[in-house]
């Protein structure tokens, strides 16, 4: 049996993000806080909001503010009843850690100071402690004794140990927009692009796995940006991330040679990874005829690796509940898996890693008659 | 084999769809309007190529499509015409080479010798 598959070009047009891509370079814009709050009043989630609030007729209560003073280390309690046990590793290897720590990064700790004048942190611990504990390894010079000595701290008076365990929760995510995978990658890759501060090993080679993406006309964005719409663009950033030089490389170039004129689908680094990897321990190529003819199965059976993933999901699917009796969860082993084992089935004959298509052996007969019959 | 459609509404509004069973989904628009709704172009294909295309069509008219409040519509602004959807979508087919053909045009369920329709 032929491999009858054949990859057919496609025409390239230019892709905007070449032009447009975020990360390529800072905005080099500086607002001041006129530009959010004008943003704020023209957007109707917030105007919703403030109706509600003249509604009600609410108020901001100034006396709630928080307050910020310098307190004794020695005077800070911590209620293990609110905090969590303390993370060592965490003190150590993140705050304390040699390559990273900076005084100047260090946050105030956050308290409430009852009328009987406790000092009850709700968050903050390891930064104290760390601090702490640099005093009493002698790591501070000129100061002796942790238990005086002032550090920020950000309090608000209220004797509710309620309100302690309520703030707790808010300022240790809930209720708090934390930083998306995306943010942090341009943190990173601004930090050597703009900066041209190389000191962290991580942050380069995060800059180093986009400009390879990059130069493949692969751009990370946003989820949910509205930058999606361009060819080459993939938001799945933990993936991505998790991949080496050589499978980003590999991923990239294989969507820009054949899939140039689509946003890039997550499936294609895990598919690329566990290629990568598979045929390396296997010591098999991974040829440019296999490369194409993968691609010429993806545009003919599925158009292109997003409708794969709605067909090899529907199979895993289907394939769990007959083996197993009951649906299991979806594995993303099953992308490389079901693509070399449709490729063998419809007579691919490059040599491809055999623990790959082991691993769910016949999952393809579960995919939808419609595509199996293509090959006829 | 499944269905992609092209619709407009009595007003012309443009609209698009995909279905397994074409003339149950139009007797549906039928039964919602009131009156003989067509379907000015019916193509047919295999159902990722058909879901594809209707991805593209929601991706790259993402600006102009019709919402009812924040709820986004297979309907299309105003200044889209069911023709204009019709050229961007053989426009697909033919440059991405997917498998699907234009089999019919000006459908309506009350044609219900389907075959007939074959372009």
């Amino acid at each position: 049996m032929t491999f009858r598959f054949q990859y057919q070009d496609v025409i390239r047009r230019p892709n905007p993000m070449v032009t447009i891509n975020p990360l390529a370079r800072g905005s080099n814009k500086v607002v001041d806080l006129q530009d959010r709050v004008d943003t704020l009043s023209k957007s109707s989630a917030w105007n919703k909001q403030m109706k509600m609030w003249q509604a009600l007729g609410k108020k901001v209560d100034l006396s709630r503010m928080p307050k910020v003073g310098m307190f004794e280390l020695g005077k800070i309690e911590i209620d293990e009843d609110i905090q969590r046990v303390l993370d060592d590793k965490h003190c150590a290897d993140k705050i304390a850690n040699l390559r990273v720590f900076d005084p100047a990064l260090l946050q105030t700790v956050q308290c409430i100071l009852t009328s009987n004048g406790k000092l009850i942190s709700i968050d903050g611990q390891h930064t104290s402690s760390t601090i702490a504990g640099l005093i009493a390894a002698g790591m501070v010079e000129g100061v002796k004794d942790w238990r005086t000595f002032k550090f920020p701290v950000q309090y608000i008076e209220t004797d509710n140990l309620a309100f302690a365990r309520r703030a707790f929760s808010i300022l240790n995510g809930k209720g708090k927009k934390k930083q998306s995978a995306y943010q942090q990658l341009r943190n990173a890759v601004f930090i050597v692009r703009i900066d041209n501060d190389i000191s962290d090993d991580e942050d380069v080679q995060l800059e180093k796995l986009v400009s390879i993406a990059e130069k493949n006309e692969c751009f990370p964005i946003e989820a949910f940006s509205n930058l999606s719409k361009y060819p080459g663009t993939f938001s799945n950033i933990a993936t991505f991330k998790s991949c080496n030089d050589e499978e980003v490389e590999l991923a990239t170039s294989w969507h820009n040679k054949y899939f140039h004129y689509e946003s890039m689908h997550v499936s294609t680094f895990f598919i690329f990874r566990d290629i990568c990897r598979a045929f390396k321990s296997a010591k098999l190529p991974i040829t440019d005829k296999l490369k194409e003819e993968l691609a010429g199965l993806v545009q003919c059976l599925f158009g292109d690796l997003g409708q794969y993933q709605e067909s090899v999901t529907r199979a895993h699917r289907l394939w769990t509940t007959k083996r197993y009796g009951y649906q299991a969860n979806w594995d993303d082993d099953a992308y490389a898996c079901a693509l070399l084992q449709l490729y063998k089935h419809f007579g691919g004959e490059e040599r491809v890693a055999p623990n790959i298509i082991d691993r769910f052996d016949d999952i393809i007969d579960f995919f939808d008659e419609d595509i199996l019959s293509l090959a006829a | 084999m499944y269905y992609l459609y092209l619709i407009q509404s009595p007003k012309g509004r443009a609209g698009f769809g995909i279905a397994k069973n074409p003339q149950s989904r139009n007797r549906d628009y039928v039964a919602h309007c009131g009156d003989i709704v067509n379907f000015p172009y019916l193509y047919g294909g295999t159902i990722a190529h058909i879901k594809k295309i209707e991805n593209v069509i929601k991706e790259q008219y993402i600006d102009n499509i019709w919402h009812i409040e924040d709820r986004p519509l297979e309907w299309l602004n105003n200044n889209i015409s069911v023709d204009q959807l019709k050229d961007y979508v053989d426009t697909l087919i033919e440059e991405r080479h997917y498998r699907v053909k234009l089999i019919a045009k000006n459908y309506n369920f009350t044609q219900d010798v389907f075959n007939d329709l074959l372009t």
